[in-house]
């Protein structure tokens, strides 16, 4: 598999099991999870090099950093906007 | 710009009084020369934290600038209304450099740079280590790290589930008893690991601490993953006239460090042979001579602490390298324990990179969120981490004492003769 | 990656600040534009003073000639003076321009910061400390405070390693620049001075996830949460993700839950408080579930750790007192005890022992004795690996706590 389309694998297992978990942020086990097969440094450098491509954005949890997609769910700084506009 | 607005803050104020620098007086003195909103505020802010008895922030999203996983705290204020200027107040983490060495230059075009796009609050430093920077808005977090990178050269630290910024002592800069160079392996493990650094790898943080000396300034092996200290293995240098001035008052015992309490006339026996852990030392009266027996000698440096102009550590020196202590949260606090006791290293240290990269790719697979390394270590066992993860010969020096419980996991292969056993053949020897 | 190893003051720090150049080359439609990455901290050698460059590595001994002053000699036959000030670490740029000050004055530029917050100014004669020195002492704050303490060496307390409290952080119990504030006032002639037995290291964190690595201090601060976190079932659903705030607890104790208010259903979550360490974690993922309480907020003291291998090995500090009330602005009851503890330490420990090997010696029925700090079921552990912490010998001490009849063991009722 080239890492473009690693990547997308990437990307598409982390779409799908926000899709479907309730949860718009995954940490890094979570997506382990999904894909096995992937040795989980090469699975961080796929991550975050879809975050510096855009697709993928940093959560921060407090004490570790979760990743999702942008637009899904809580933004990084949309909890606090949306809490106003109530 | 608008009208400054201050705020009543009677109970803050009390902390301009006493000798102690009052960081209420500064952040004043600073809020009016500099007219900034955001210092009144955070006073005003304050006070009622002071009132209340209760924090008025919440934590944000953001984790850093584009790109990076780590280095910005967000933070968010729950009395926009009251305090509109500190809204959204977020932290930068800026790697401070080894040993906390500065130029004012640098540090001059820092503070020119905050004062334009923070609250010109900052701590020098940061519990980890790096310099923070107390205060911006969203917009301003990109320009900040542009500012840092072009006109700087400084980048940001780490935080989340990131390694964590690293830190070490003063080091061969000031000490005369660091034992290795924890400014270049604090500085070459942070350049090897810039990626781990400023982008999320881990189950959770991971920090890494360098300590010149056994006294270990920097409390690695209270607050480090991986803690890094310096050791020797020879012999104390001894220069007997040196331990005999000491012992005619001649010098201070302790550098001074007990100037101003009357404990006294120094005696040799008293202040440091009793003390001595191992009771390896020997100062013979009608000689008047020190005996040290350096086999014996577990290196806690109190002699030489005492009388540094007549003992120094010896000069074959290394390091000993510790694993996984971390603060109470979440299985009880722990030290680091030895994982190698001394080696020999030089620049640029690939074998203990090398080693580093074994311990995380371990972590990252087996680790459960929120395990720091030393939990993990727990949870398998230090003997099978030891082994079967890093493959490492166990020794004494691993463990304080041997286990008291024989409930060894013996292995099928360790057993002669396996596991399979053949229940005909017993029978033969043992009747149903 | 990497900038390189700088062995000379890097020429960029000599050109102004330029505040416009950061909008010029930032495009946030192109974020990889310009964008400079992974170039670390500048290199620490470019950034220490000559005299330190020629001797790095090359120190012989040091003599601290007063409390805050330490006298360097290396072999090749230099020396220095190092001063050490301390500063409050929450600060102002201002501030740290007069540390330039300092620096650019009597130092060439160059300056130092400890682990502890202090900071150092490094000179090489005399001449230039006595001026320091004099300096330093006439830097005062508006009301009088000093800018630049000096001390922090020897046998005194040295700086307190401290949070953020509620300047900035959205878990704290309690404020952390306020209480070392007040603190540090009353230790005062501690910070200046070598009158204690040996070192004494103070330390506060702000709640219990302890950013500040206290559980190894000498004494140290800590607040506590006693109250689990509210569960705002109306607003919850709307500002949080349910599964978020669930897996941010470390115990496990939150779950899912769905309420009907107004006949309507909404999905919250439930804490089972008997789980409830009050860490936080779950404010932090779900602003529905505040855990400050100003009433039920408290303060415990930690004592008898240390990192050192110094005669005896690093130790963790233990729980002496907790539900101390948490009293801004000066905080008088804690400040209280843990004065009044450094000083029976100060009063019966033997020259060279840190308050843990002290404790150590005289037993810690001696030391609840001798500090009389009543002894509560709260400072029994309870945690992991409690067992350690239990009394297994008949080699204790007849304090003031050993009676004579079983009838008087019993709790009063």
């Amino acid at each position: 598999m080239t890492k473009e389309e690693l990547k997308d694998k990437v990307y598409k297992a982390i779409e799908e099991k926000i899709k479907k978990g309730g949860k718009s942020k995954l940490n890094i086990k979570d997506i382990q999870r999904e894909l096995p097969d992937i040795n989980p440094r090469e699975l961080k450098n796929l991550c975050n090099e879809l975050v510096r491509e855009g697709r993928l954005e940093y959560f921060s949890s407090g004490s570790t950093v979760m990743y999702g997609i942008p637009g899904m769910g809580i933004g990084v700084e949309t909890a606090f906007k949306r809490e106003e506009e109530e | 710009m608008s009208e400054i607005k201050k705020h009543d803050t009677p109970m803050v104020d009390e902390l301009k009084k006493g000798p102690w620098p009052s960081f209420v007086d500064d952040i004043y003195t600073y809020a009016e020369k500099h007219k900034k909103q955001a210092c009144f505020d955070i006073m005003g802010l304050l006070e009622l934290s002071y009132i209340h008895k209760e924090t008025h922030w919440k934590h944000g999203g953001i984790v850093g600038v584009f790109g990076y996983g780590g280095g910005v705290i967000g933070r968010y204020c729950d009395q926009q209304e009251k305090f509109p200027a500190i809204w959204a107040f977020h932290t930068l983490r800026v790697h401070q450099t080894g040993a906390k060495w500065y130029h004012t230059s640098a540090l001059r075009k820092l503070c020119d740079m905050w004062d334009h796009r923070g609250s010109g609050i900052v701590n020098f430093h940061g519990s980890t280590g790096d310099i923070i920077l107390l205060g911006t808005v969203t917009e301003q977090l990109e320009p900040i790290f542009f500012d840092l990178t072009h006109q700087l050269n400084w980048d940001l630290g780490g935080s989340g589930s990131n390694m964590r910024t690293p830190a070490c002592c003063m080091g061969y800069s000031l000490c005369e008893w660091c034992l290795y160079d924890v400014q270049e392996m604090d500085y070459e493990l942070s350049m090897a690991f810039q990626d781990e650094l400023h982008r999320p790898a881990f189950p959770y943080k991971f920090k890494l601490k360098f300590s010149g000396c056994p006294l270990d300034c920097v409390a690695a092996v209270a607050r480090a993953d991986l803690s890094f200290i310096g050791i020797w293995r020879d012999n104390i240098r001894i220069d007997q006239e040196a331990v005999r001035a000491y012992v005619n008052g001649e010098l201070p015992p302790n550098s001074g460090a007990f100037s101003d309490r009357d404990w006294g006339p120094f005696d040799i026996k008293k202040e440091v042979i009793d003390f001595c852990p191992t009771q390896c030392m020997y100062w013979d009266e009608k000689e008047q001579k020190l005996y040290i027996n350096d086999q014996e000698c577990n290196k806690c440096m109190h002699c030489i602490a005492v009388m540094p102009e007549a003992l120094k550590p010896g000069t074959d020196t290394g390091v000993c390298i510790l694993i996984g202590s971390k603060s109470v949260i979440l299985e009880g606090a722990q030290l680091s324990t030895v994982l190698v006791p001394f080696i020999k290293t030089e620049p640029p240290y690939d074998e203990i990179k090398e080693l580093v990269y074994k311990i995380w790719d371990h972590w990252m697979e087996v680790g459960k969120m929120r395990e720091r390394v030393g939990e993990l270590i727990q949870r398998i066992g230090l003997n099978r981490y030891l082994i079967d993860v890093l493959g490492i010969e166990p020794i004494p020096q691993h463990i304080l004492m041997p286990r008291v419980d024989p409930y060894i996991f013996w292995r099928e292969e360790e057993v002669p003769g396996g596991w399979t056993r053949d229940i005909v053949e017993f029978r033969k020897r043992h009747p149903a | 990656m990497g900038l390189e190893k700088l062995k000379e003051l890097d020429p960029i720090y000599q050109k102004p600040y330029d505040p416009t150049l950061a909008e010029k080359l930032y495009n946030p439609e192109r974020p990889m534009e310009n964008r400079i990455t992974d170039i670390g901290p500048p290199y620490f050698w470019q950034f220490m003073p000559p005299i330190v460059q020629k001797n790095f590595g090359k120190w012989k001994s040091h003599v601290i000639i007063q409390p805050g002053v330490i006298k360097r000699v290396s072999e090749t036959g230099d020396t220095i003076y190092v001063v050490r000030c301390g500063t409050p670490r929450l600060e102002t740029t201002d501030y740290i321009r007069e540390i330039c000050e300092i620096a650019d004055k009597y130092c060439d530029g160059y300056v130092r910061w400890t682990t502890r917050n202090n900071v150092e100014f490094v000179v090489d004669s005399e001449e230039k400390l006595r001026g320091l020195l004099e300096d330093l002492k006439n830097r005062k704050h508006p009301n009088g405070s000093y800018k630049f303490p000096i001390g922090g060496t020897g046998a005194g307390v040295s700086n307190i390693v401290h949070t953020q409290g509620w300047i900035h952080c959205h878990t704290p119990a309690i404020d952390a620049s306020g209480i070392v504030k007040a603190l540090m006032d009353e230790l005062f002639e501690y910070f200046g001075s070598h009158k204690l037995p040996a070192k004494t290291k103070l330390a506060l964190a702000c709640c219990l996830n302890m950013c500040g690595a206290v559980h190894c201090s000498d004494i140290a601060i800590v607040g506590i949460h006693r109250k689990p976190p509210f569960v705002e079932d109306e607003r919850l659903e709307h500002v949080c993700e349910i599964p978020l705030a669930i897996a941010s607890c470390p115990l496990g104790a939150i779950r899912p839950a769905t309420v009907e208010i107004d006949g309507k259903k909404k999905k919250t979550v439930r804490v089972n408080v008997e789980r409830c360490m009050f860490c936080g974690n779950c404010y932090t993922m779900c602003p529905a579930m505040p855990l400050a309480d100003g009433e039920g907020d408290c303060i415990t003291i930690v004592v008898g750790g240390k990192v050192s291998n110094r005669i005896t090995p690093p130790a963790f500090s233990r729980v002496v007192l907790s539900g101390i009330p948490n009293e801004p602005p000066r905080w008088p009851t804690t400040v209280k005890w843990v004065k009044h503890i450094l000083e029976v330490y100060s009063k019966y420990a033997k020259k060279y022992e840190r308050i843990g090997t002290w404790i150590k010696r005289i037993g810690w029925e001696r030391f609840f004795e001798l500090a009389d700090i009543p002894f509560t079921e709260k400072t029994i552990d309870d945690y992991r690996l409690a067992y350690v912490s239990y009394r297994t010998t008949t080699q204790f001490k007849f304090t003031k706590h050993v009676k004579t009849k079983l009838e008087e063991y019993y709790i009063k009722k």
